[in-house]
């Protein structure tokens, strides 16, 4: 019995399923209080079940959370994937990344390359992100995905926020998926280099 | 990219041990919400029951070996869970089971816990395993009495005191 994991490539980043050797960057930020709006810090035990649970979630759904990597240096940098643990109400775009290489845009070009992988080869017709309602990084990603929220939509426990996305056909050649195309474009290779200091 | 996930099917007069499946759950929780599971680590809502079979899963693609579903051959049903645990926050890896309600006196755990000791030493070098028992679980520590083991020492896991119990050392690979 072997899982198919496909390996998602973008500009920056290479997304491949959670391996033995990324788990001490899983271990990491999931003891830490970085997770607190993913249910942590968790204990030793309980970091290293739900990373066992992380790769048993590829086996039964035949979807799951990739570990995202540098493409050059190969450097686990997060993850990000599709969720769906029971009790969900609905199929998840989740994501965290860890917190050394937050603010460089790697998790918009990491969701937006999962996005389109669980809509144009999963045929998913739509995805929410259940965010912490203090989790204002996540709620500010799932904005510059082009998600809004949806107040009608079943929450997983009450004390999150449903995010829900731009339907496949939303993101095909409009405004939305261009400017998220741009501001991808734009971490990779920003306009704007600064040559020196501010002086103010 | 492909992880294999090698889970063995084992059987025995009465039983199979095969992987956990999602088929499963109802199952489980039912265990996992009744008392029956304050031994294993429960009382666990359905949702976290969800998670012990990813785990589970999981367990086996990190560890190359794991717990198996025991299904009752001549029914089919799921009867209990059996195997070789070793997360984080053990000390070693144990040999573990577990009867779903109303399985018990057929002698069911005794048979799938032998199966997976014979399979765990030679197939998996676990030759000299222990059992972590609730002092309180008499009728695990006779099983494991049975199954040969011995109180080796008191201890802890995951900040529960229990009594270790060890196998003696059999014959490994061949």
């Amino acid at each position: 019995m072997t899982i198919d994991i496909p390996v998602l490539e973008t500009k920056r980043l290479v997304l491949r399923g959670p391996e033995a050797k990324d788990y001490p960057n899983f271990k990491s930020t999931f003891a830490s209080y970085r997770a607190r709006f993913m249910g942590g810090p968790l204990n030793d035990y309980e970091t290293w079940m739900l990373y066992a649970a992380e790769i048993g979630h590829w086996q039964i759904r035949g979807f799951g959370m990739w570990m995202i990597h540098d493409k050059e240096t190969d450097k686990p940098l997060g993850m990000a994937g599709g969720w769906k643990p029971a009790k969900w109400p609905e199929p998840e775009l989740a994501w965290i990344i860890w917190p050394e290489t937050a603010g460089r845009g790697y998790a918009l070009e990491a969701t937006d390359a999962v996005r389109k992988y669980l809509y144009n080869t999963l045929g998913w017709e739509t995805a929410v992100s259940y965010l912490d309602p203090k989790n204002l990084d996540s709620i500010r990603l799932a904005e510059r995905l082009g998600a809004k929220k949806d107040p009608q939509a079943a929450t997983v426990d009450g004390h999150d926020v449903v995010y829900r996305h731009p339907s496949p056909a939303q993101l095909k050649d409009t405004q939305i998926s261009h400017g998220i195309a741009m501001e991808i474009a734009n971490y990779a290779d920003p306009l704007f280099k600064p040559k020196g200091f501010a002086l103010d | 990219m492909s992880l294999s996930l090698n889970i063995p099917t084992v059987e025995t007069e009465r039983l199979i041990l095969r992987e956990m499946r999602e088929s499963d759950l109802d199952v489980i929780a039912e265990f996992f919400e009744s008392d029956r599971s304050h031994f294993v680590g429960g009382p666990k809502s359905r949702g976290e029951s969800w998670r012990v079979i990813s785990g589970v899963l999981g367990h086996w693609l990190l560890r190359g070996y794991g717990m198996w579903l025991v299904e009752e051959r001549v029914s089919g049903q799921p009867v209990g869970g059996v195997g070789h645990l070793n997360p984080e926050g053990w000390d070693e890896p144990e040999l573990g089971w577990h009867l779903y309600t109303g399985h018990e006196g057929k002698g069911y755990a005794y048979e799938a816990a032998l199966a997976a000791r014979e399979y765990g030493a030679r197939h998996f070098g676990l030759t000299a395993p222990i059992s972590y028992i609730d002092p309180a679980n008499t009728r695990s520590k006779a099983l494991a009495e049975r199954l040969g083991a011995r109180f080796e020492r008191e201890g802890e896991v995951l900040g529960h005191a229990c009594h270790v119990y060890r196998y003696p050392e059999t014959e490994g690979a061949r």
